[in-house]
């Protein structure tokens, strides 16, 4: 059975091709303006690694903001629930997955049999989400992969009190422009992007195995600030790269699926 | 059928309204499900709810409210700027709420800038927060006030057995209203969520006998007809003030149905009967004042828990949606606490806080409809 995930983001659009339930082909690639193309462009690169044809897969599960606009898939499964199938896959033992994408952030509850009892996502604005990063970076002169890395040489990280995107924007030039060390500076905003997921998470109530899922989930100094803020180990994801986790759960609910229509 | 009352749920001025102004008829607007409509109605006068809808800016409600408070009433306090309530010939504004209460201030206030913004009635009602026996004769004092000020500004003599009328016309309203929730509840129902906040919208604005004849009509319509809304999960609808109909078009999608709910543009509007014998005054305080159960009401948390689980029980719920338009303390605390302890009663809880005014945000409420009703299904 072939089956295949495809999770159209803000920021990223990731597919995942799945054979016999191992991951045949994955790929990222940002996103466009219109959702429809992006998913069209990312599994055409998935396939073509796998060395397929949209013909050959059985089912096809979208997910992400842009889920309804994809054309090629059978069905549309919330990203809550496709980021919760993916992790359990991954992480049997994980009962809380905190998830945070370029535009949101998410945390979600399952039961022993990876049901979803609770879920959360910020509502007030995009503080707190990948984007943050993304804007905090650029200004600081880093990229966004190097940004993680900078809170383990930092000495004295600068506390972020502001909530809003743009005005910690400007507190960001103005620690610039008085010397600060980049270092101090992204471990402040890694910092601060924890303690807002923070306040989400420890709102769904937590369970041990914890996990992170998302682009986000491959910064080490908002992992590690995470950590410390909950009181509890972010078992990390190894398997495959934690952005694709949204896409790896499509593709398992589509092998679900499938498996119930042949049933019936 | 339906269409008089979609018209009348999206449309301020409405064909029954200008309808009702082109007889020459007044019309008295209010902010509160706690107004008892039938003091207008026994004066001649059209009771009508206050709405937001419509409202495309924000520069007039911002400037005197500020940003940090709901916008339910900023979006009122917009739209009477703009003119589009220049329809009204008064203005009933309650302590609904500390947002509400500030609409008078701030009504006021930008009425001495632009005097046009305030109508020449403008009467501020006071509603007790406790149901006890001090509060009902303070409140029975406060109702009388409210019908002579209405006598003296419209000069005219509103009798007994004229409010008695009233409590009939709209009694039989809210039997009616009543009627159609019972329709809901129906295993196979045959009315959308949508189209049910339309019919309670309606009966806001629609003169009240006009209101309940069409209402007759549409029962009668549902009672008699063969299409059912079937395989969707039933979902009942909590908390703020929701007049927005397209909100409930978007939870229901083409996968729940919203067949019941606990909201004051909902059935708390039409809960419970004005007794007819006694003083009418008086029967109006009791039934406005103990029949609606809003957070706003101190210590009866308990009392609205167990209404919500008799609705849910009732109607054969599947999941709950707790919303709150933002910065609303009352529903916001009271729907945290529902959301506990339906969960643990095993009823599923969604809550969602959003902004009042035009549907925005769509996607992001459309994704956690969607993972909760995935919940559902598992």
């Amino acid at each position: 059975m072939i089956t295949a995930g495809c999770d159209v983001g803000s920021l990223t659009s990731k597919a995942v091709i799945m054979k016999d339930n191992r991951i045949v082909a994955r790929e990222v690639i940002l996103s466009r303006i219109k959702p429809a193309e992006s998913a069209l462009t990312v599994m055409e690169s998935a396939l073509q690694q796998a060395g397929m044809t949209l013909k050959d897969i059985n089912f096809c599960v979208g997910t992400g903001y842009g889920r309804d606009r994809i054309t090629f898939v059978q069905e549309a499964v919330s990203e809550i629930t496709c980021h919760a199938r993916g992790a359990r896959w991954l992480l049997p033992t994980v009962k809380t997955i905190i998830d945070i994408g370029g535009q949101d952030c998410k945390a979600m509850r399952i039961d022993n049999e990876g049901k979803i009892v609770k879920f959360i996502t910020n509502d007030k604005c995009a503080s707190g989400t990948g984007r943050f990063l993304e804007v905090m970076a650029k200004i600081i002169g880093v990229t966004l992969d190097d940004l993680g890395g900078l809170s383990a040489r930092a000495k004295a990280p600068i506390t972020v009190a502001n909530a809003c995107t743009v005005w910690v924007q400007a507190d960001v030039i103005q620690h610039l422009n008085d010397g600060i060390a980049a270092e101090d500076i992204g471990a402040g905003i890694n910092n601060a992007m924890a303690s807002r997921m923070a306040v989400l998470a420890n709102n769904i109530g937590l369970e041990r195995d914890l996990c992170m899922t998302g682009g986000v989930a491959k910064n080490a100094g908002v992992v590690i600030a995470l950590e410390k803020l909950l009181g509890m180990t972010i078992k990390r994801i190894k398997k495959v790269d934690p952005q694709l986790v949204g896409a790896l759960g499509a593709a398992l609910i589509a092998g679900d699926k499938c498996e119930r229509r042949a049933a019936s | 059928m339906m269409d008089a009352f979609r018209e009348s749920s999206t449309i301020l001025f409405n064909s029954h309204v200008q309808d009702w102004k082109t007889n020459g008829g007044s019309i008295v607007g209010y902010t509160c499900s706690y107004v008892p409509d039938e003091i207008f109605s026994a004066a001649g006068i059209l009771p009508y709810r206050l709405r937001g809808i419509g409202a495309k800016e924000m520069n007039i409600g911002d400037a005197y409210f500020g940003p940090f408070i709901c916008s339910l009433p900023k979006c009122l306090l917009q739209l009477a700027g703009e003119g589009k309530y220049d329809f009204l010939d008064g203005v009933i504004v309650t302590p609904g709420c500390d947002s509400m209460r500030r609409l008078d201030d701030c009504w006021r206030k930008a009425g001495e800038d632009r005097a046009e913004t305030l109508p020449s009635f403008f009467f501020h009602y006071a509603v007790p927060h406790k149901t006890a026996d001090y509060s009902l004769k303070w409140f029975i004092e406060e109702t009388q006030r409210l019908k002579a000020a209405v006598e003296k500004h419209f000069n005219i003599t509103i009798t007994d057995e004229q409010i008695h009328e009233a409590i009939d016309i709209y009694n039989e309203g809210r039997l009616l209203l009543s009627c159609l929730d019972a329709l809901r509840c129906a295993t196979d129902v045959a009315i959308s969520g949508a189209d049910a906040l339309a019919v309670v919208l309606a009966s806001t604005t629609i003169p009240r006998k006009i209101f309940n004849s069409l209402l007759t009509e549409l029962i009668a319509q549902i009672e008699t007809g063969t299409e059912k809304i079937t395989g969707r999960k039933r979902l009942m609808l909590v908390g703020s003030a929701n007049d927005d109909v397209e909100l409930v078009r978007l939870i229901e999608g083409d996968k729940a149905v919203v067949v019941a709910d606990n909201l004051c543009f909902g059935a708390r509007f039409y809960a419970d009967l004005v007794e007819k014998d006694g003083e009418p005054v008086a029967a109006l305080a009791k039934r406005y004042l103990f029949h609606n159960d809003c957070p706003r009401m101190f210590g009866d948390y308990k009392g609205r828990l167990k209404i919500l689980k008799e609705k849910i029980e009732r109607a054969a719920v599947d999941g709950v949606i707790l919303q709150n338009i933002r910065f609303c303390d009352l529903h916001g605390s009271e729907n945290g606490i529902f959301e506990r302890d339906l969960e643990a009663a095993g009823i599923p809880c969604l809550r969602i806080e959003r902004e009042y005014g035009p549907l925005v945000e769509t996607g992001r409420i459309r994704m956690r409809i969607d993972a909760f009703l995935e919940r559902l299904e598992t």
